[in-house]
């Protein structure tokens, strides 16, 4: 059994739906960060929701949580990564939609509100994995701007955002922006000595 | 857009959508003609760039388009072709009298149905035969006057080939002097990619924003952001980050 970060959960249960949650994970322990948020949001919560795929394509997502026995067929998937890769639209998955490139930021924000139109669950998230992905194509005071309009319009809206970054890779300017608009923060990120 | 004109368009008005191909025209205009049908209005759409059956080929992929809006005559889809020969108008240039048998058809058709909402698309395709500016002045100046008298608000469809702020937003340098309203859309392009936009430029009756947003064409319709103030360049002429 995959041993999941259980104060994670706790945390989570002290959020709204209108917060904005910063999730601070490290190179190596990423993947059980983001099952230790996802999988209490999906079966403690009920929620549904929009997973971005910044940093590796859905399919792959999907079969790291299936390989779990994480159900995540009621999630849907934004994947920005595979429509880069000849033939990487074309998978067994009917809740994966595609965006060109991860520069093409306002296309992600709109097909996420569209996902939400289109959804029944009643409570829903947001998660972006990852900023720091997102930072690789796109110029830092471009990402700041992205992840402010991100939040705002979610948190109106009454969707919990959630924003995966590996803290020290993150440039400095969207950082300092993200512990201002955020509202909570979940830190398991490492510790690194300079 | 109904939040980007902070209401609508007014009733009555003769808007300009100028845009670069692919940019979302054809969808948006149709979008506007159902929004109209759900609310029980009678529209009206003259095609004059592609078949009929084809335009309906392409539409039916949006959840928003119901066939039956258009088996229940509450939209009205016109070839322009068909209304030629209709008209004995099969030449390859139209005179004055033919600019004005085409005016007298159109608000026929408008007056006949009760149509309130209509969509020419495209003018710059209807005007081709048109070869006088003055020409084409006075028949999109009557042809609006006509329509506005009728009550019927009109969005008059442009192919422009740039939508850069040098751009002319229409193709004869005219119809963008008795509109109403303008609506610019086209690409912008980042790093290899294009992202299409709209601005509305004017709107007579209404104040509305001015900026540059991003559009995405869903199948439930035509979905709106604003454009990142650090992303937006003028077209795909321009270069990301200039």
């Amino acid at each position: 059994m995959y041993e999941l970060d259980q104060r994670i959960a706790e945390q989570l249960t002290e959020v709204s739906l209108s917060s904005s949650v910063q999730v601070r994970c490290g190179n190596s322990n990423a993947f059980m960060v983001t099952a230790s948020t996802l999988i209490p949001l999906m079966q403690m919560f009920e929620m549904g929701g929009v997973y971005i795929c910044a940093t590796r394509g859905a399919v792959e997502i999907i079969e790291a949580f299936n390989s779990i026995g994480v159900d995540v067929s009621n999630i849907q998937f934004i994947d920005l990564v595979s429509s880069g890769i000849l033939g990487g639209t074309d998978v067994p998955y009917d809740n994966i939609t595609f965006v060109d490139s991860p520069i093409m930021l306002e296309s992600v924000l709109l097909r996420t509100l569209y996902t939400l139109r289109i959804i029944s669950s009643e409570r829903n998230f947001v998660l972006i994995d990852s900023v720091n992905a997102l930072a690789i194509y796109n110029e830092e005071r471009m990402l700041a701007e992205y992840l402010h309009t991100f939040i705002n319009t979610f948190r109106q809206r009454e969707v919990l955002s959630i924003i995966l970054n590996i803290p020290d890779q993150v440039p400095p300017a969207v950082l300092s922006n993200l512990d201002l608009y955020c509202t909570d923060l979940i830190d398991r990120g490492q510790v690194v000595i300079h | 857009m109904d939040e980007i004109l902070r209401g609508g368009i007014p009733y009555g008005s003769t808007v300009l959508a100028a845009g670069t191909c692919g940019s979302g025209k054809t969808t948006m205009g149709m979008e506007f003609l159902v929004r109209g049908a759900l609310a029980g209005e009678a529209c009206a759409h003259f095609t004059a760039t592609e078949p009929s059956v084809k335009l309906l080929e392409n539409i039916r992929q949006y959840a928003f388009f119901d066939m039956n809006m258009i088996d229940s005559g509450l939209i009205n889809v016109f070839d322009m072709d068909v209304l030629y020969s209709w008209l004995g108008l099969d030449k390859a240039s139209f005179d004055l009298d033919d600019v004005h048998a085409l005016i007298k058809a159109i608000v026929d058709i408008v007056n006949t149905i009760g149509v309130t909402r209509l969509v020419i698309d495209s003018v710059t395709t209807l005007c081709y035969k048109i070869k006088s500016e003055q020409l084409i002045r006075d028949f999109l100046f009557t042809l609006g006057k006509k329509l506005a008298t009728l009550g019927c608000t009109t969005i008059l469809i442009s192919e422009i080939t740039s939508a850069t702020e040098n751009a002319h937003w229409s193709s004869f340098g005219v119809e963008e002097a008795i509109a109403d309203g303008i609506i610019v859309m086209g690409d912008v392009e980042r790093m290899g990619h294009l992202l299409r936009f709209l601005q509305v430029v004017k709107m007579r009756g209404t104040a509305h924003s001015r900026a540059k947003h991003a559009i995405e064409l869903t199948p439930l319709g035509v979905m709106l952001t604003p454009m990142l103030k650090w992303g937006a360049v003028s077209d795909k002429t321009s270069k990301w980050g200039q």
